[in-house]
C-alpha cells in the first residue's frame, strides 16, 4: 500500500446556486487520500452538484476548493483535471458514434495527430492494463451499459487522476454489475487513487466505502464518518432527517436501499383475480429506441402490482409503447380486460381503462409551457367530438378539485406546469391518470428523480390503486423499489421476459436474471 | 473527353469547397444553411475587390475576411442569442444574396454583371489541356485531404465532433463547445469564400446577381449525402457536378427534343435523389441537433 497522501480534497464554505435555487449550501468538507468515500443523500440533496463543482463543471458562487493542496478557483474543467480530478458521469459522457479509442483520445493529452491503428494500439494497451475487456475499435453505441461504464472509468484514468468521482455509478447496473464495479474500485484504491462515490443505497455504502458523508437539502449533515462504526438505521435517519413522517412496512428500507437481500411481499393481499392485461407471444418491429419486444408473454391481474425489472435499455420502453398502442406490433396479441386490443388506438385503450404514467415526465407526461388546468384537462377532453364546446371554467374547477385531492402544492391552476417541482409535477400526472375509471395503470419509472417524500407518496398511490382492484404494471430499474411494492416481478433482458419471481424476492436470483446468467 | 472533365472540375470545385464548409459546421453541431449567402459574398468580394484594387490576391483575402465576419455573425446569433439555426442560416443566405446586389448597385450604379480585369491564377501550360483551370482546382484534393486529417485524425477533430454530438462530453474533458463551433464556422467561412472565388473568378471573371444559383444548398445536400464525412461529401459534390455536366452535354446531343430546362435541372434532381438515397441507406439523417435546429443543451 502506498503512503497516504493526506487531504486530497477540501472544500470550504462552498455554495452553488442555479438561478434562485441553492443547490449546495455552505459545504465544508475534506477527504483524505487512498480511501473510498461515499457521499449519500436523497434526490435533490446536492450530490451531483457537489461532484460537478469539484470537477469544474459548475462554479461555486462562494467558498473555495483545494485539490491535492492546490487551490482551485472552480468552474474550470481543465484546472480540475490538471489537479488530478476526473468525474465519471451518471449517464456517461461518451459520444455514441465514437470508437472506444477515439473516446479515450479526445480526453487525453499528447498524440495530436494519429493513425487509426496506432490509436487503437495505444488505448487497447490502456484498457488491457485496467482489465477492461472491450475492443478499442468498437463503437460506443454497440457497447452494453456496463461496458460503457468501464470505458468511461478507463477514460477518466487516461490522465494520472488521483481523485476519481463516480456519480451514481450503480444506478444503471445490475446487482452483479455493481459488485464487479466495486471490485474494480477497490483495485484502484490499492493503486493509490482516491475515490468518491455518489450513492443512494445504504447497502452499497456499507459494502464498499471507507467513509460516508450525508447531504440533505444542499447542506452537509455529517461526515466523512467512518463506515466501520455506522449502521443502516442510523444512516437512514441521517439521510431522511427529522421529518417525522411515518413510512409503511419496509418503505423506509426500500427508500434508502437498506432492504435485506430477501425481501418484499409483506402486504400481499388477496388471491389473483381476472386478467386485466394479457399479452401473448407479442413481438414488435425495431424502431430505433431500445430493442424490440421478442415473444413477450405477460399478464397483469386485477388487484395486483407487477414489477418490471431489468437494466435500463432492455425493452422496457418498447413494452410501455406496445401497451399504449405506439409500437408496431408484428406478431402476437394484446388483450385489455378480456377484449382484443392488439390493433386498437391509444384512445380505444384508454376507454377500456388504460392509464399511462410515462417515462419522461417533462416531455411525454406534461406540457411544461401549458397551464396546470390545461395539462389536467387533456384527460377529460379525450374522446369527445371535435365540435364539442369546452368550458374552461368547469375544467379549471375540476382541475382544482383534483389537484387538491392529490395534495399538489400549487398557487393557481393558471401557472405553468414547468414551474412545479418534480414531485408535484408527478402528482399532477397522477391526478390525471389515476381517476376512478382506471383499470390498468402502466407506471414507467414514476419515482425517478423524486425525493423520498414524493416517492413514498407515489408508492402509496399505487397501493391505493391495487386496493381498488386496478392492475398496475410498474417499470423500474431500482430493485429495492420493485421488491417493496410489487406482488410479482418479471425481468426484461434484450426485449424478452427472462424470468418471473414471486415474493419473497431474492436479490441474487433476480439480479442474475437481469444479466442473463440464468438464460 | 478532356473538355467534359474540365467542365466537371470547374463546376465541381466550388461545390466541394462549400460542402467542406458544411461538413465542418455539421460536425460541430450546426446545420449550416447560410452557405449560399457566404458563397455569394465570397464571389462578389473577389470580383469587386479585383476591380477596385487590381489585385486578385488582396481581393481573395478580403473575401475570406468578409466570410469569416459573416460566420462570426451567424455564430453570435445561433450560440449567444440562441436563435434557431435553420432560420438564422436562411437569414444569412438572404443577407448574402441581398447584400451583394446592394453592394453592386451602390458601387457601380447598376445591377448588371460586373467583370474583373483578372481572374485567379491558372495552373499553367505544364498541365496541357487542363492548364486553363485555376489553382483552387489544383488545391482542392489537398484541401480535402487536410480537412480529413483535421476532422478525423486529430484530437481537435474529435473534440469538434464531440461538441456537436455530445456537448456535455466535450465540456467534461475541458473543451468549450461554443468556441469549437466558432472555430468551425470561421474555417468554413474561409472555404465558402474560396468556393465563391472559384465560381466567379476561376474561369469567368464575372459576378452577377444570384450567380450561386443554389450551389450553397447543393453543398449542404452533399453534407447530408456524404454523411458528414469530408471525403464522402466531396464525392457527393463531384457527383452533382458530373450530373450537371451530363445535362449540358445532353443538350448538345438531344437539341430541342427534350426541354432544356429539364436538363439544366438535372443537378437539382440528382440532389433530391441523393438525399433520398442517403436517408434510405442510413435510416434518416441523425445529426447533432434535436428536433428543428435547436442547439442541444451543452
Amino acid at each position: 500500500m502506498k503512503e497516504l497522501p493526506g487531504v486530497v480534497l477540501a472544500s470550504r464554505n462552498a455554495t452553488v446556486r442555479y438561478g434562485d435555487v441553492v443547490a449546495l449550501d455552505d459545504v465544508s468538507i475534506s477527504f483524505s487520500g487512498g480511501m473510498i468515500h461515499a457521499v449519500v443523500g436523497q434526490n435533490g440533496a446536492g450530490k451531483t452538484t457537489f461532484a460537478r463543482m469539484v470537477s469544474g463543471l459548475v462554479r461555486p458562487a462562494e467558498g473555495s476548493l483545494e485539490i491535492n493542496g492546490r487551490s482551485i478557483a472552480g468552474g474550470n474543467v481543465n484546472d480540475a483535471r490538471r489537479a488530478g480530478v476526473e468525474l465519471v458521469h451518471q449517464s456517461f459522457a461518451l459520444p455514441p458514434s465514437f470508437t472506444v479509442a477515439e473516446a479515450m483520445q479526445f480526453g487525453a493529452d499528447g498524440g495530436r495527430l494519429y493513425t487509426r491503428a496506432a490509436l487503437e494500439r495505444r488505448w487497447q494497451a490502456h484498457l488491457d492494463a485496467l482489465d477492461v475487456k472491450v475492443s478499442a475499435g468498437a463503437q460506443i453505441r454497440t457497447l452494453t451499459v456496463e461496458q460503457q461504464q468501464a470505458v468511461e472509468i478507463a477514460r477518466a484514468l487516461v490522465t494520472d487522476a488521483s481523485l476519481l468521482i463516480l456519480d451514481e455509478p450503480t444506478a444503471v447496473l445490475s446487482p452483479e454489475g455493481a459488485e464487479k464495479l466495486f471490485e474494480r474500485i477497490r483495485r484502484l484504491r490499492e493503486r493509490g487513487v482516491t475515490i468518491i462515490l455518489i450513492l443512494h443505497k445504504i447497502r452499497e455504502v456499507l459494502a464498499v466505502s471507507d467513509t460516508v458523508s450525508v447531504l440533505r437539502g444542499g447542506r452537509l449533515i455529517d461526515g466523512p464518518l467512518p463506515v466501520a462504526d455506522m449502521d443502516a438505521e442510523r444512516l437512514a435517519s441521517l439521510i431522511i432527517g427529522p421529518s417525522g413522517r411515518e413510512f409503511a412496512g419496509d418503505d423506509l428500507e426500500a427508500l434508502t436501499g437498506a432492504l435485506s437481500p430477501v425481501a418484499g411481499g409483506a402486504d400481499k393481499t388477496s388471491a389473483p383475480q381476472s386478467e386485466i392485461l394479457s399479452m401473448r407471444d407479442l413481438s414488435t418491429r425495431t424502431d430505433g429506441d431500445g430493442p424490440p419486444l421478442n415473444s413477450v408473454d405477460l399478464a397483469v391481474h386485477a388487484g395486483e402490482i407487477v414489477g418490471v425489472a431489468g437494466v435500463e435499455g432492455n425493452g422496457q420502453r418498447t413494452l410501455v409503447r406496445a401497451i399504449s398502442g405506439l409500437a408496431d406490433i408484428m406478431d402476437g396479441s394484446l388483450e385489455i380486460d378480456g377484449r382484443d386490443m392488439t390493433r386498437s388506438s391509444l384512445l380505444a385503450r384508454r376507454a377500456m381503462g388504460l392509464r399511462v404514467i410515462p417515462f419522461e415526465r417533462n416531455v411525454e407526461g406534461l406540457s411544461l409551457t401549458s397551464a396546470l388546468w390545461e395539462n389536467w384537462s387533456v384527460g377529460q377532453l379525450l374522446g369527445r367530438p371535435l365540435h364539442a364546446a369546452i368550458t374552461p371554467k368547469g375544467l379549471r374547477q375540476g382541475c382544482r378539485a383534483a389537484l387538491d385531492n392529490w395534495d399538489v402544492r400549487y398557487s393557481t391552476v393558471e401557472q405553468r406546469a414547468g414551474s412545479l417541482s418534480g414531485g408535484n409535477a408527478q402528482k399532477v400526472i397522477l391526478s390525471r391518470e389515476m381517476d376512478d375509471a382506471a383499470r390498468l395503470i402502466v407506471a414507467a419509472q414514476p419515482t425517478r428523480g423524486l425525493d423520498i417524500g414524493a416517492t413514498a407518496f407515489v408508492w402509496e398511490a399505487m397501493r391505493d390503486a391495487r386496493r381498488r382492484g386496478c392492475g398496475v404494471l410498474f417499470v423500474s430499474s431500482d430493485l429495492d423499489e420493485i421488491f417493496d411494492i410489487a406482488d410479482r416481478v418479471v425481468v426484461m433482458l434484450a426485449g424478452k421476459i427472462v424470468g418471473e419471481f414471486r415474493a419473497p424476492f431474492d436479490l441474487a436470483s433476480v439480479g442474475s436474471a437481469m444479466t442473463g446468467a440464468r438464460a | 473527353m478532356d473538355d467534359i472533365v474540365i467542365a466537371i472540375l470547374r463546376s465541381g470545385t466550388p461545390l466541394v469547397y462549400v460542402a467542406l464548409a458544411g461538413v465542418i459546421a455539421q460536425r460541430s453541431g450546426i446545420w449550416h444553411l447560410g452557405l449560399e449567402g457566404l458563397m455569394i459574398t465570397g464571389a462578389c468580394a473577389t470580383i469587386v475587390g479585383t476591380v477596385l484594387t487590381g489585385s486578385v490576391g488582396l481581393s481573395l483575402l478580403i473575401a475570406v475576411l468578409l466570410c469569416a465576419l459573416g460566420s462570426i455573425l451567424f455564430w453570435f446569433v445561433v450560440e449567444v442569442l440562441k436563435a434557431n439555426q435553420i432560420i438564422a442560416g436562411l437569414g444569412l443566405t438572404g443577407l448574402g444574396l441581398g447584400g451583394t446586389s446592394l453592394a453592386i448597385q451602390a458601387i457601380f450604379g447598376s445591377q448588371g454583371a460586373v467583370s474583373a480585369p483578372a481572374g485567379l491564377p491558372k495552373i499553367g501550360a505544364a498541365f496541357g489541356a487542363y492548364g486553363g483551370l485555376s489553382v483552387l482546382v489544383l488545391a482542392m484534393p489537398f484541401v480535402v485531404f487536410l480537412t480529413w486529417v483535421l476532422l478525423c485524425r486529430t484530437r481537435f477533430g474529435l473534440r469538434l465532433a464531440a461538441s456537436g454530438e455530445h456537448p456535455f462530453a466535450a465540456r467534461s474533458v475541458g473543451a468549450n463547445p461554443a468556441m469549437m463551433r466558432l472555430v468551425a464556422l470561421v474555417i468554413g467561412g474561409g472555404f465558402c469564400a474560396l468556393a465563391g472565388a472559384e465560381l466567379a473568378a476561376g474561369s469567368l471573371q464575372i459576378f452577377s446577381q444570384n450567380m450561386t444559383a443554389g450551389r450553397g444548398f447543393m453543398g449542404f445536400a452533399a453534407v447530408i449525402f456524404g454523411a458528414g464525412h469530408p471525403v464522402w461529401a466531396t464525392f457527393a459534390a463531384l457527383f452533382f457536378a458530373i450530373v450537371g455536366a451530363i445535362g449540358i452535354r445532353a443538350q448538345l446531343v438531344f437539341g430541342d427534343r427534350i426541354p432544356h430546362d429539364l436538363l439544366l435541372g438535372l443537378p437539382y434532381i440528382a440532389t433530391v435523389f441523393g438525399i433520398w438515397l442517403s436517408a434510405r441507406l442510413r435510416g434518416g439523417a441523425r445529426g447533432a441537433t434535436g428536433g428543428f435546429g435547436e442547439l442541444k443543451d451543452p
